[in-house]
């Protein structure tokens, strides 16, 4: 492998750039990407559009219109408060979206960093690891519980929860990748053209190591919108009024025969973010997998 | 003072007690073919944090201790004080000196007889350990005056004493003497009531049995209250703790429990079509309130406090709080109790007014800081009531958030100055059972409000110790107009509650507690 220092930097990132551009044409070839990235998108872009598309103030309490079936007015009925449920679950997915979001840029971040590090340097690879081990023992929704109950119910302690529940996965992923790729040849090759270990992390191993973690980003993006359904439906996510798919259910549940449509709205809403996710990981994996690639 | 033999004479007081009893005992009088043997399940929301009766006032031990334990006071069907365990309750003019002669041949669940010595060690224990022992505080002394008599002293002459000894809350039982000498929650549950104690599994389910050996109150003509001449019909009974409303409906629906409380009202509502169940509406069961905490800002500003009295619009809150099944009062008593206080506080109560409630608001030092509501999701009723609230005083420019943890850590916390302002809280107990209760959460070392007020204290002293009904009345009447200035809780209306049952559970009718006695399996 040639070192890609010597070449101009201009044209290195035109080079770069070409490469990522044909690289996301080819992903959105691949079928099962398309057809979550529209069923996801759609999602976030009613998350996005929240304020804009929902129809109520979804905290507006009307009790002359308390579990009201849904008609015109309410698409998706009301709940016992009387406030519109599609008007809610809309700012439900918001939440739980940007609760995705956060645990998974700070889960990578911290992952890539704990797995990079504990992959390359191989004397702070036993007692990290064994950490995280410890960490993985526990069922992960019960360990989120925990924490969430411990540090008390709100939107950022939920995604630090999370964070802290999902991190041990996804640096043992990352490790996994670098143990592999630092054996390289091309590793060797840099070393012995004298790279420092900050540039054959960041420009041979990384980039070498990233498709097994973007696919786990994917994984960890819909396990966390469901992990914080649960913590809300268990009362330790955001505190009410704020709607979140979760409470949002925990509230129906109560009014699952008299009135379904209170807990099956936000119900399909998760489903739908979840599988367009999980459709999206699916083709990823199959893109950037080189064994299952021409399968 | 006159000699307890001399006492004996029937004063106003105990002929009015004895007259109450023998009518309430007609009024509830069973009738029909009842059916022995079988097991009744019933489903009830929550674990019982104890089952030593004395020491919890919970809800979900009294379900259960009430057929297990009895004691020498209780109450009828219409909340008047009748004997139990005791024969009668012969009081002295100058109201010092009670006696209690015991009804005789009454059996503990271990085969024992009841005496007075055990009488006296259970209420001694009781003065220790009773979660509301309070209530003996103006006992001086409790005297064994005969094998089967017991003798209370008193220190001050307490009109009122007997309604608050007769008090289900935390009741003062009476246990053998041997278990009276142990700690709390330390006893072995043993009392004389109709059912003796089979076991507890937590989170699962405690297992009652017929007591053979029952000695019924043969002074009634039949049950009333939870007392009266009452029959054991049941073999055994059984509480699952099942905390889901939703799994506690289905479990009565598929026929798996005969009994189940709490149940939300639209499914309630969705039950009095099935012909396979009865529904069982408690209309006056509890009173829906918001506590302020008198010690942190903004709620220790009256001016603060009373804003938010103006601002909140009790409809609103009620219907959803309780689903639509509630009714607007305005009074710290129900609408047909003696001490009901009339019209006052009802021009502030019925609706809300913004103008005032801002004009109050400007006037105090409110600088924006957060109104902190204390709530729990584990009542319904006190989590959606919150919400409701929260919005309200947004409305004029209030910070309020709703601060929901569990109901154990709430109750920790609204025990403390700190972390919380206002409280949802439903009373149910007190004012069912008069206006000492209500009175007492708003005075003394204690009260809800975590401060306390000349006014208050004065209003309760009168209404404990007033002489005539008409005293105690107007010192109520005093309280009502104090608590509509002062603010230390704010009424928001009046909860109903609902049960329901198995068609073939005959012969129940709901109380503060489901009573085992004289209901039936078809």
């Amino acid at each position: 492998m040639s070192d890609s220092a010597a070449v101009p930097a201009p044209r290195q990132y035109r080079a770069t750039l070409r490469e990522a551009g044909r690289q996301l044409r080819g992903l959105l070839r691949h079928r099962s990407i398309r057809v979550g990235g529209v069923l996801f998108g759609s999602v976030v872009l009613v998350a996005i559009l929240a304020d804009l598309i929902a129809p109520f103030d979804p905290n507006k309490n009307d009790f002359r219109a308390m579990l009201a079936a849904p008609d015109a007015l309410h698409p998706f009925g009301t709940d016992a408060f009387g406030r519109d449920i599609l008007s809610r679950v809309i700012h439900g997915t918001r939440l739980s979206l940007l609760v995705g979001l956060l645990v998974v840029v700070a889960t990578g971040v911290l992952g890539t960093v704990i797995g990079t590090m504990t992959g390359y340097v191989r004397w702070l690879d036993g007692p990290v690891m064994r950490v995280m081990d410890g960490l993985m023992a526990f069922p992960g929704v019960l360990l989120a519980i925990a924490l969430a109950a411990a540090l008390g119910p709100s939107v950022v302690n939920a995604a630090l929860a999370l964070t802290i529940t999902f991190t041990p996965r996804t640096a043992r992923i990352v490790r996994g990748s670098v143990l592999v790729v630092r054996e390289m040849p091309y590793i060797e090759a840099a070393r012995a053209c004298g790279a420092p270990h900050r540039r054959i992390i960041l420009r041979h191993i990384l980039p070498n190591a990233l498709p097994p973690l973007i696919v786990q980003m994917t994984f960890v993006f819909s396990v966390s919108i469901l992990a914080e359904a649960v913590l809300s439906f268990m009362g330790v996510g955001p505190p009410p009024p704020t709607p979140s798919l979760g409470n949002i259910i925990a509230e129906g549940r109560a009014y699952i025969q008299e009135a379904p449509w209170v807990a099956l709205t936000p119900g399909v809403a998760i489903a739908l973010s979840v599988l367009g996710l999980n459709i999206i990981g699916d083709g990823l994996r199959d893109s950037l997998d080189p064994r299952l690639r021409n399968l | 003072m006159k000699s307890c033999h001399e006492s004996r004479r029937p004063t106003p007081l105990r002929r009015l007690l004895i007259a109450a009893a023998a009518l309430a005992g007609i009024a509830a009088a069973p009738a029909g073919a009842q059916t022995e043997g079988g097991e009744l399940v019933l489903a009830q929301g929550a674990n019982p944090p104890s089952l030593d009766a004395m020491t919890s006032s919970s809800e979900s031990a009294r379900n259960i201790n009430m057929n297990i334990f009895e004691s020498l006071v209780t109450i009828d069907e219409n909340v008047n004080p009748i004997p139990m365990l005791a024969k009668s309750i012969e009081a002295s003019d100058d109201l010092m000196t009670y006696v209690f002669p015991l009804r005789e041949g009454v059996k503990f669940h271990n085969g024992d007889e009841m005496t007075a010595a055990d009488v006296k060690a259970s209420l001694e224990r009781y003065r220790e350990f009773g979660a509301t022992r309070g209530m003996l505080d103006k006992v001086a002394e409790i005297e064994i005056t005969g094998e089967y008599e017991i003798t209370f002293r008193m220190s001050e002459a307490t009109p009122t004493f007997i309604e608050g000894f007769a008090s289900p809350r935390a009741p003062a039982v009476i246990i053998p003497e041997e278990e009276a000498a142990k700690g709390a929650n330390e006893i072995e549950i043993i009392g004389t009531g109709p059912y003796r104690f089979v076991e507890f599994v937590p989170d699962s389910h405690v297992t009652l049995e017929k007591f053979a050996d029952y000695t019924a109150n043969e002074d009634f003509d039949g049950p009333t209250g939870f007392g009266g001449n009452k029959t054991a019909y049941l073999d055994k009974a059984t509480y699952r703790i099942i905390p889901e409303a939703g799994a506690r409906i289905a479990a009565l629906e598929a026929g798996e429990v005969q009994w189940a409380d709490q149940l939300p009202v639209p499914a309630a509502k969705r039950l009095m079509s099935d012909p396979e169940v009865t529904v069982f509406e408690a209309r006056q069961w509890a009173f829906l309130t918001l506590i302020m905490n008198w010690k942190l800002p903004p709620t220790d500003d009256i001016d603060f406090r009373r804003a938010v009295l103006y601002a909140i619009e009790p409809e609103e809150v009620m219907a959803i709080a309780t689903e639509g099944f509630y009714d607007l009062n305005h009074g710290w008593q129900y609408p047909d109790r003696t001490y009901n206080a009339g019209d006052i506080g009802k021009e502030i109560y019925q609706v809300a007014d913004i103008d005032k409630a801002k004009e109050f608001l400007g006037q105090s030092s409110y600088d924006g800081e957060e109104f902190q509501i204390l709530t729990d999701p584990n009542y319904g009723e006190h989590s959606r009531a919150a919400v409701v609230i929260a919005e309200q005083l947004k409305g004029i420019g209030i910070n309020a958030v709703v601060k929901q943890l569990d109901w154990a850590t709430v109750l920790k916390i609204r025990l403390t100055d700190e972390d919380w302002n206002g409280w949802t809280l439903m009373q149910g107990l007190e004012p069912f059972l008069g206006p000492y209760g209500i009175a007492a959460k708003m005075t003394g070392e204690q009260p809800h409000q975590r401060g306390t007020d000349p006014v208050l204290d004065d209003g309760y002293n009168r209404l404990i110790t007033g002489a005539t009904v008409e005293d105690r009345q107007q010192a109520f009447a005093d309280i009502q107009t104090a608590v509509y200035d002062l603010v230390p809780q704010i009424k928001i209306g009046d909860v109903g509650r609902m049960q329901a049952g198995s068609a073939r559970l005959k012969g129940f009718k709901p109380f503060r507690a489901p009573r085992l006695n004289d209901v039936w399996l078809e």
